[in-house]
């Protein structure tokens, strides 16, 4: 427990290092002196509406999907016993990249909420998917991601077809198949926040039983885990926790697969601590993957999913080999 | 008590069990032996409440089990399935530490101390203290169905249903682990296992249940000659099994 006190109070701390970070650097560099008064008042009108306008949405958006990735895969990899748990990689954020690509390329024209419920609803359906094969007795965790890669590969392939048949070629698509926060405003991240409420709860309501869950089906239902119902709930908030993290900045990849590991090596294997230090863990790793994103190339910046997957696929070899 | 009336048990148009009935004792070692496919494991299953018999009863005492709540039998009925693959990171006592799970508020449940006396003592009885930070994977597949036995002992529920636990296990071992399950037995709980090491059956069981086919062939005491007393249809069955 007193571990678990301080990793959280770690990663509230290089949060709140984050937040200036993505608040004060950029083209425009403003001091402490200058981001308060920016922040409090609106006289300074350049820097109010760069601080209030550009870049703490844009910080907002990154700790928003950071949690919501990190938690659905913990969820994930909890309730099917798989350590390549990950919405991306089990197919989740698909369907919600095909309505997404549907919308840049003007196709469905249904205003910000009704996008993020038809990209929730999208990858809700991935999420069944999931949940059928997961639920089949002796699948094994290699088969259950092929299967979620195929369909991935499948949704980029259409997304990217529909992207290609509407002539786009802006940087719009580029960033949403990499999986960007660039020239995200309030617009795009407030629709996330009740999603994101029922996601967790969703998840609070069966998160106890996951520990047990760990010890198979047979064992878990003696026990009183209820491992169907666990399994279902897990994988419904995973799949609408996936689908807004899509929503809001596309394909951000490997921050699901890599923060539950993460989080298991600093706090141990109960997921009930897991899935907690998921949350700030997965805000933390999206927000400074975003600063580097946006500032080591300045004034030009890459997706952020190119940094997640460039410090998250070394990352994950060493957390592989420590833990699977 | 668990008391069997007429139990039978169809899947998918297959008789998997029929008519048995029996009784499993509490304070007692009941072994149940048995060919291949003779329904040892789908009797388990029936007996922890995960499965429902087609018809006839399964009575708890008195009481049809089928009256009782939903997970009622769950508590008086702990199961170590046959085939079961522990998670390769958790270390001996965290695994036996899970038998202490309890759904009821399990988001912020912590182990009481009761729950450590009852871990400790299963980690002991087992043999496993030595061994409790290690991780299941680093441990012998013997060592880790002594976890198993511990983790199913730490649940201190009234009955202990164990398929081929002992079955891998070398023949010292397992001789030891039978002992340790008549004592179990001796202090009240009622103990079923299924197993195909007759000789040790015949050393420690308190009651020997035989079932050829779905049906029960022989019940009763493991006396000198039990092994012939099975009737000649199941045995014959038995041998060509």
């Amino acid at each position: 427990m007193r571990r678990t006190s301080l990793v959280m109070g770690a990663l509230t701390l290089m949060l709140a290092v984050g937040v200036l970070m993505g608040l004060a650097m950029g083209p425009v560099k403003l001091d402490v002196h200058q981001l308060l008064s920016a922040i409090v008042s609106s006289d300074y009108h350049t820097a109010h509406a760069i601080v209030w306008d550009l870049r703490l949405p844009r910080v907002a958006a990154a700790l928003l999907v950071g949690a919501c990735l990190g938690v659905a895969g913990c969820l994930l990899q909890s309730s099917t016993r798989n350590p390549l748990g990950d919405p991306q990689l089990f197919g989740l954020g698909g369907g919600a990249a095909v309505v997404q690509a549907l919308s840049i390329a003007g196709l469905i024209q249904i205003g910000t909420w009704g996008l993020f419920s038809l990209s929730v609803a999208a990858s809700l359906v991935g999420a069944g998917v999931v949940l059928v094969f997961a639920s089949r007795q002796g699948i094994s965790p290699a088969r259950l991601a092929l299967i979620g890669v195929s369909i991935s590969a499948l949704a980029a392939a259409a997304a990217t077809g529909i992207l290609a048949e509407a002539r786009i070629f802006s940087a719009q698509p580029l960033n949403f198949i990499g999986g960007s926060f660039a020239n995200l405003g309030w617009q795009d991240v407030l629709p996330a926040l009740p999603f994101l409420a029922v996601g967790l709860t969703l998840a609070a309501t069966v998160v106890g039983n996951l520990n047990a869950m760990s010890l198979g089906d047979r064992v878990a239902a003696n026990l009183g885990a209820e491992p169907g119902r666990t399994r279902a709930a897990s994988i419904a908030a995973a799949g609408i926790l996936g689908g807004v993290a899509v929503a809001v900045a596309g394909l951000v990849g490997f921050v699901g697969l890599l923060v539950p590991h993460l989080a298991r090596l600093l706090v141990g294997h109960d997921f009930r601590k897991v899935l907690v230090v998921s949350i700030p863990l997965g805000a933390a790793v999206t927000l400074f993957a975003d600063q580097a994103a946006r500032l080591l190339f300045m004034p030009s910046e890459v997706p952020a999913g190119l940094v997640t997957a460039l410090l998250g696929a070394p990352l994950m070899i060493y957390v592989a080999r420590r833990v699977l | 008590m668990l008391r069997l009336e007429a139990l039978s048990f169809v899947s998918r148009g297959t008789t998997i069990l029929s008519g048995v009935t029996t009784v499993i004792p509490d304070h007692s070692l009941t072994c149940l032996v048995g060919p291949n496919g003779a329904g040892k494991t789908t009797l388990l299953r029936i007996l922890s409440g995960e499965l429902k018999a087609t018809s006839g009863r399964l009575l708890l005492g008195e009481t049809d089990t089928s009256l009782l709540p939903q997970g009622y039998m769950a508590h008086q009925v702990s199961i170590i399935p046959q085939v079961v693959q522990p998670p390769p990171y958790l270390s001996i006592s965290e695994l036996v530490q899970l038998g202490r799970f309890r759904p009821y508020g399990a988001i912020w449940r912590r182990l009481t101390r009761r729950d450590h006396v009852a871990v400790n003592a299963s980690l002991a009885r087992c043999q496993l203290e030595a061994l409790s930070k290690r991780r299941v994977e680093e441990l012998s597949g013997g060592e880790q169905q002594r976890a198993w036995l511990a983790f199913g002992l730490a649940q201190e529920k009234r009955f202990l249903l164990l398929d081929e636990t002992l079955d891998g296990l070398d023949v010292l071992v397992k001789k030891s682990s039978f002992e340790l399950l008549k004592e179990v037995a001796n202090e009240g709980k009622g103990i079923v296992l299924t197993t195909h090491d007759l000789d040790l059956v015949t050393q420690f069981a308190d009651q020997v249940i035989v079932l050829s086919s779905g049906r029960v062939v022989y019940e009763g005491p493991p006396n000198a000659d039990w092994q012939n007393r099975v009737s000649p249809a199941g045995q014959a069955r038995w041998h060509m099994a």
